[in-house]
């Protein structure tokens, strides 16, 4: 290196690179192990605004039920966590820009909500939408 | 570069210097790249059982991950936090990366009351719909 510098003149100055590659490499190091490539998967619920609520009356919406154990209520009859797909599809293929909404009450599980949201998507339902519990 | 490689042929075949240009130049491509993609995703360390779906997709930039376990405990960043700490955590995410979505990672026996309150909390702040965090095809 000396002998280089000693060579050159003042002619063109070299830098020693040696400690910003250091540095560079520490970064790159520290950049590359704090980068966790976390790609979370998932479903998307809606949550309606509480003023955009449909009427209850409202002809044009599916509505589902999940009671506090964990029972499922459709059209005012309980039904089996695989038969919400079929009836769901069913309804949709009367109108398919029907909205749709899962209420729950308080003592049910996210399990069988989410099963219940995934059966709807799976059914052709834009949004999930999800209004908030009553509160009791 | 005509420099360094006049360095070269000055040196002889004493001491071989090489280009580290082209080098400098990748490390530099590659830390600019790791610099823009970090998002610093604050996990909530805790193992749940997630639901299974068939319908999952990618949740877009979801980055902030809140956490619900079977017993109705919220975590975040592996600590538990009360649902009053939810928001003010949620906001503070939220100020830190403005394009980040939220992720809710609730397991299959998590009350559902406590997933709505939740996510009343956090309903102010959001700009799209929740993610819930479901498995893939099982």
């Amino acid at each position: 290196m000396r002998k280089t510098r000693r060579n050159a003149d003042a002619d063109e100055a070299e830098i020693d690179l040696t400690p910003m590659l250091d540095v560079v490499f520490i970064m790159l190091i520290f950049f590359i192990v704090v980068a966790s490539f976390l790609k979370e998967a998932g479903i998307e619920v809606n949550r309606p605004e509480s003023n955009e609520n449909p009427p209850e009356t409202d002809a044009t919406s599916i509505s589902v039920t999940i009671t506090g154990d964990d029972q499922i209520w459709m059209e005012n009859r309980r039904i089996d966590i695989r038969a919400v797909r079929a009836n769901i599809a069913r309804l949709l293929a009367s109108d398919p820009e029907q909205s749709f909404s899962v209420k729950t009450e308080s003592g049910a599980t996210a399990g069988t909500l989410l099963e219940v949201g995934d059966a709807a998507r799976e059914a052709g339902v834009k949004q999930v939408n999800w209004p908030a519990e009553e509160k009791k | 570069m005509s420099a360094g490689r006049g360095g070269a042929a000055q040196g002889g075949g004493g001491e071989g210097e090489i280009d580290l240009t082209p080098m400098l130049d990748v490390v530099f491509i590659m830390l600019i790249f790791f610099i823009v993609t970090s998002s610093f995703v604050k996990e909530p360390g805790i193992d749940i059982s997630k639901a299974n779906a068939v319908t999952t997709n990618a949740c877009d930039r979801g980055t902030i991950i809140f956490a619900v376990t079977a017993t109705g405990d919220i975590y975040y960043d592996k600590k538990e936090v009360p649902l009053g700490r939810a928001f003010r955590l949620a906001e503070a995410a939220k100020k830190e990366a403005p394009k980040a979505n939220f992720v809710i990672q609730a397991d299959v026996d998590a009350p559902t009351s406590v997933l709505s309150e939740l996510l009343a909390a956090i309903k102010p702040l959001m700009d799209a719909p929740l993610c819930a965090s479901t498995n893939e095809e099982g």
